[in-house]
């Protein structure tokens, strides 16, 4: 099960971050990326597993401009 | 899979969806007498007083946390039996409540128990005139188990068979959050989001001429009441995926446990049917009493529940089956 | 994003008009199959173009025999802890979940961190780990953490080989998965000589992949193209990487329906030996093994991962495999076409 939805790093402590997805905060294992306060990630499991970028959606803003 | 094959009740047969069902018919098998009783199939049975009817109701509650944000066990033991009168159009005249309590059990937590239920009572004038203690050892039961009744007098009852195609499907606020602050406390989650669990029976009596069929989402959720309302009543229901009466937490939670919000009980909301040309009045005296109730659906000839989905495509929305449990993979 | 949508709809409507011949995509992750459900994407689609599930749900490739082994282990008195949705895959004698019922300690989990803490208490504890590089990072980092793992972990990318070996299976594309390519990067997909493109999980995420490969049948250019960049990086997620690799090394796995694919497992390596269920328990389940009886079914899961047949092709589909009683690891999931198609299908 993927999740769709990144969440936004609120806080670090070692391997631990408090990570918030849209109101509804999670203590997330951060040992499989480098991440700072205030960047998205993708969670799997309890894992963040990538750092996101915050604009949503820039393929499909791309895709748009394109056509 | 062999002792699948019916010998032992299983945990899914629980959670009120199609699994539950078909635990229920198995038990109710035994009861043939049914007497003057009517509406033996829903929230509550019906006995006719000639000018009034009678609404008797019971529910069972095991809770777990018994404490979570917005409300504990015995605020949702009184107000889901007051809702399953209030659900029928009924006025509730009085409830009782037996507790089965484990052995060691803090009289502080049975304390704070006992004074949320006072409160409801006294709020909604519903008085608690009957009731039964019992205490067992410990590890018998988990902590307390409420079991509450209730009877109700009403004029007009509200059938869940009474949708007709061309009605409007209304929530009366956001759905599924008590499950939301359940769910978040058992699985460690922070949010700010609190149970719904309240009395609907004031609501439901300022707008129950109205309603052509009305539900409250608890177990199962609103993917099971409009089921029932839909099959009862024998219509199709098409939700609109961009009315939907979640909140983005609600919404959130559901992606992150991969549990399907549509599932998720509601302890003080009811979801109904109204004819078109009454539905934006209904809603303005619903929203005095919480400003999220809308219109989130209509309903049509055909049969089941389906999502219009943003994109354009229709899926159906199924009864939930088994129980709730976060998946992984 | 109703704009949007349209925009995507009707440049797949045309593009399909002009290609005018029977087109076949697979997505390949168990997730985008959920996405397609749910938003009804089938649908939406011009007539000619038919969208197939394979083999990307983790729960419905992992073989019976691994399944029987930590029954096995489970009925032996070995506490387990596993994913939620592995605990009803039936085994030859039984799934977790009727070993539990049984007596036997099974722990669902939701995050195998929580693994690592109940192992400070149950030493003996087993992590079923199953799931593709994107959860075998987190295995990975357990087991650094001192727990006991059994590993079922696969790789995805000769899983896709396997398939476009296979000449019964006629596709002209893949969807390739979101959160696998995120941990191993777009590159590797290169080898294959077939129109792909990475997507994110959203109704118009895959829209957009599925315009992506009407795009490049049309140029004639097939190529990897990531409509994820927003995640998906082209080198991977290297330190994810990194720690898979230290911690685990490169065998062949048994695949539900594909049989054994070479390459495609990851088994731990000796270094970390002591937390490797099948080195710890080596004895036991050669035992368990020994006792196992396979049992022949008519169910059809390898057919219908490989997208060689639809799920009401199988006989058991509906009649006596349903989500509530499954036969099939493809009914267990949420994410088995067969669980899928049962709940969307009309």
């Amino acid at each position: 099960m993927c999740l769709a939805i990144p969440g936004k790093i609120m806080a670090i402590k070692n391997q631990l971050a408090t990570v918030d997805f849209s109101g509804i905060e999670k203590e997330i294992n951060i040992s499989l990326v480098d991440v700072k306060i205030g960047e998205y990630v993708m969670v799997h499991a309890g894992f963040a597993i990538e750092k996101m970028d915050d604009e949503y959606a820039k393929e499909m803003q791309g895709y748009l401009k394109k056509k | 899979m062999e002792n699948k094959n019916n010998k032992f009740v299983e945990l899914e047969q629980g959670g009120g969806g199609n699994m539950s069902n078909e635990l229920i018919f198995e038990i109710r098998k035994f009861f043939p007498v049914v007497k003057n009783w009517k509406n033996i199939k829903d929230d509550g049975a019906v006995f006719d007083l000639g000018k009034e009817k009678l609404v008797f109701t019971t529910d069972a509650f095991i809770v777990d946390p018994i404490f979570f944000p917005g409300g504990d066990i015995g605020k949702i033991a009184i107000c889901g039996t007051i809702n399953d009168l209030s659900v029928m159009g009924a006025v509730p005249i009085g409830i009782s409540l037996s507790l089965v309590i484990e052995d060691g059990f803090p009289k502080d937590d049975l304390k704070k128990i006992m004074q949320s239920i006072g409160k409801i009572s006294k709020e909604t004038g519903v008085p608690i005139v009957t009731g039964d203690t019992k205490v067992t050892e410990k590890g018998k039961i988990d902590k307390i188990e409420i079991t509450t009744s209730g009877i109700g007098l009403a004029s007009k009852i509200i059938e869940n068979g009474g949708a007709k195609a061309g009605d409007a499907v209304i929530a009366s606020g956001n759905l599924g959050e008590h499950t939301v602050a359940l769910l978040a406390s058992r699985f460690n989650y922070q949010t700010k989001i609190k149970s719904d669990c309240q009395s609907l029976t004031k609501e439901i009596q300022s707008i129950a001429r109205y309603l052509t069929a009305c539900k409250d989402p608890t177990r199962g959720g609103v993917a099971a009441v409009l089921n029932e309302i839909a099959e009862k009543s024998k219509i199709k229901i098409i939700l609109n995926e961009t009315d939907l009466p979640f909140a983005k937490e609600t919404v959130a939670l559901s992606g992150l446990l991969g549990i399907d919000k549509f599932s998720f009980p509601s302890e003080g909301r009811f979801v109904a049917t109204v004819a078109k040309k009454d539905a934006e009045k209904v809603i303005k005296v619903l929203q005095r009493f919480n400003r999220k109730a809308k219109i989130i659906g209509t309903v049509t000839k055909g049969n089941g529940v389906w999502l219009k989905t943003k994109l354009g495509g229709e899926k159906k929305i199924e009864v939930p089956r088994g129980k709730l449990i976060p998946r992984i993979c | 994003m109703r704009i949007t949508t349209n925009k995507i709809l009707s440049e797949i409507e045309k593009k399909a008009t002009q290609i005018d011949r029977p087109l076949r995509f697979m997505e390949l992750c168990g997730t985008h199959s959920q996405t397609i459900a749910e938003h009804g994407i089938k649908e939406l689609m011009p007539k000619n173009i038919s969208l197939v599930s394979g083999p990307g749900c983790p729960v419905c490739v992992t073989d019976q025999s691994d399944i029987d082994i930590v029954v096995g282990l489970a009925l032996f008195g070995i506490p387990i802890a596993v994913y939620g949705d592995t605990m009803q895959v039936p085994g030859n004698l039984m799934s977790l979940e009727e070993a539990k019922r049984n007596g036997a300690d099974v722990r669902i989990i939701y995050s195998i961190s929580e693994a690592v803490e109940m192992q400070k208490e149950k030493p003996n504890l087993v992590f079923f780990g199953l799931g593709f590089e994107t959860t075998s990072g987190m295995t990975a980092w357990a087991i650094k953490n001192g727990l006991t793992v059994y590993s079922a972990h696969k790789l995805f990318p000769p899983a896709m080989e396997a398939l476009l070996r296979n000449k019964k299976i006629k596709l002209d594309g893949f969807i390739d998965p979101g959160h696998v390519s995120a941990i191993i990067g777009t590159e590797v997909f290169q080898k294959f000589e077939i129109p792909q493109v990475v997507a994110g999980f959203s109704g118009e995420d895959v829209l957009l992949a599925i315009d992506m490969l009407l795009g490049q049948i049309l140029e004639n250019k097939p190529r990897v193209e990531n409509a994820y960049e927003r995640l998906v990086k082209k080198g991977g997620n290297k330190k994810a990487l990194a720690m898979i690799f230290e911690v685990f090394e490169v065998g062949n796995a048994k695949w539900r329906g594909l049989g054994e694919i070479k390459g495609s497992g990851l088994k731990i390596r000796k270094k970390y030996q002591k937390q490797d269920a099948q080195f710890v328990h080596k004895k036991l389940i050669e035992k368990i093994k020994k006792k196992i009886k396979i049992k022949p079914s008519a169910c059809k899961c390898g057919e219908v991962l490989q997208g060689l047949i639809e799920p009401k092709a199988c006989p058991l589909f509906g009649k006596i495999c349903t989500p509530e009683n499954p036969k099939g690891a493809c009914m267990v999931s949420v994410e088995g076409s067969c669980n899928m198609e049962y709940r969307y299908g009309k």
